[in-house]
């Protein structure tokens, strides 16, 4: 019985159901893995650009920043949708609105680095929002 | 005791493993479809029963990865919005200058809105060396574990506080 259960694959260590290992990554199919990776690579990609944002900001990073950003959001937000929405009909609406979204999310950020202050520059100003004396206003 | 009897007893180990014992992909696709329609004929209750399991470290993390990711990806889609009203970003940020709360609140404000955000990247990287296959043992997970709350809470404190 125990041999029945261990041939099946139900014992195995937790970690390893969380999180697809590289061993794991094989039994995917081609598509699944360049998705995989595609995630992980955009992980990295992001927080590095949020680095040189940070100390060395210019127009391509906030360009980078607005791809990236939404991409990885993107990502997070389908396996999230994956898990929790079972509703069949709403699983392919939800979809289409996420990736409109997205899209939408992607343009406009592009459009705020080329026209406006920029995505670096503008959480610089949130973050350095101080509160005004009345009198100083003037 | 055949393989449907199985899941009863772990329902995600084995709609994992029944990946592994088919080779097609339509025969997968068309498996995994099969066991949920079944799982939700039979109405079985949630696993685990979220009220009355223990919280462990592990879960928390995990399901803290989620909230602060689903968090701040509301907040970007959102902050993205306003760039969009008439007027100009900087304008808002005007407006806002004269509503802000003093220096003490702006520090509180800043480390609640960044220790998500800190945790969220630290966690991910915890998430990656995983992904290598680095980091599975209990004891190992539990210091990853630990290390990656308390870099990130220590993270958000410096930044609120020093910049």
């Amino acid at each position: 019985m125990l041999s029945v259960i261990a041939r099946s694959g139900c014992i195995r260590p937790i970690a390893r159901q969380l999180a697809p290992s590289m061993s794991q990554v094989s039994h995917m199919s081609g598509s699944t893995v360049t998705h995989w990776k595609a995630e992980r690579y955009v992980s990295i990609l992001t927080v590095g650009a949020m680095m040189t944002a940070a100390v060395h900001p210019t127009l391509a990073v906030d360009h980078a920043l607005a791809i990236l950003v939404p991409l990885h959001t993107h990502w997070g937000l389908e396996q999230v949708f994956t898990d929790y929405i079972h509703i069949k009909p709403l699983i392919p609406i939800v979809g289409i609105l996420l990736k409109v979204l997205t899209g939408f999310t992607m343009i406009a950020l592009l459009y705020f680095n080329q026209h406006d202050i920029g995505i670096t520059q503008a959480v610089k100003d949130v973050w350095n929002i101080k509160r005004v004396n009345p009198e100083e206003l003037g | 005791m055949n393989l449907t009897r199985l899941c009863t007893y772990s329902t995600r180990s084995c709609l994992l493993s029944t990946r592994y014992l088919s080779t097609s992909s339509e025969y997968k696709v068309k498996g995994t479809a099969e066991f949920f329609d079944k799982q939700k004929v039979l109405n079985r209750p949630m696993s685990p029963h979220l009220t009355i399991y223990k919280p462990q470290l592990t879960s928390i993390l995990s399901i803290s990865h989620r909230v602060s990711g689903v968090g701040w990806g509301v907040l970007i889609y959102g902050g993205t919005l306003l760039t969009l009203m008439p007027g100009g970003f900087s304008h808002y940020v005007q407006l806002a200058e004269q509503v802000a709360p003093g220096a003490g609140i702006m520090i509180a404000l800043k480390a609640t809105l960044l220790l998500p955000l800190t945790y969220h990247t630290l966690n991910g990287f915890r998430h990656l060396a995983w992904d290598t296959g680095k980091g599975f043992k209990i004891a190992e997970v539990y210091k990853s574990g630990w290390s990656t709350v308390a870099v990130s809470v220590l993270i958000s404190l410096l930044i609120a506080i020093a910049l």
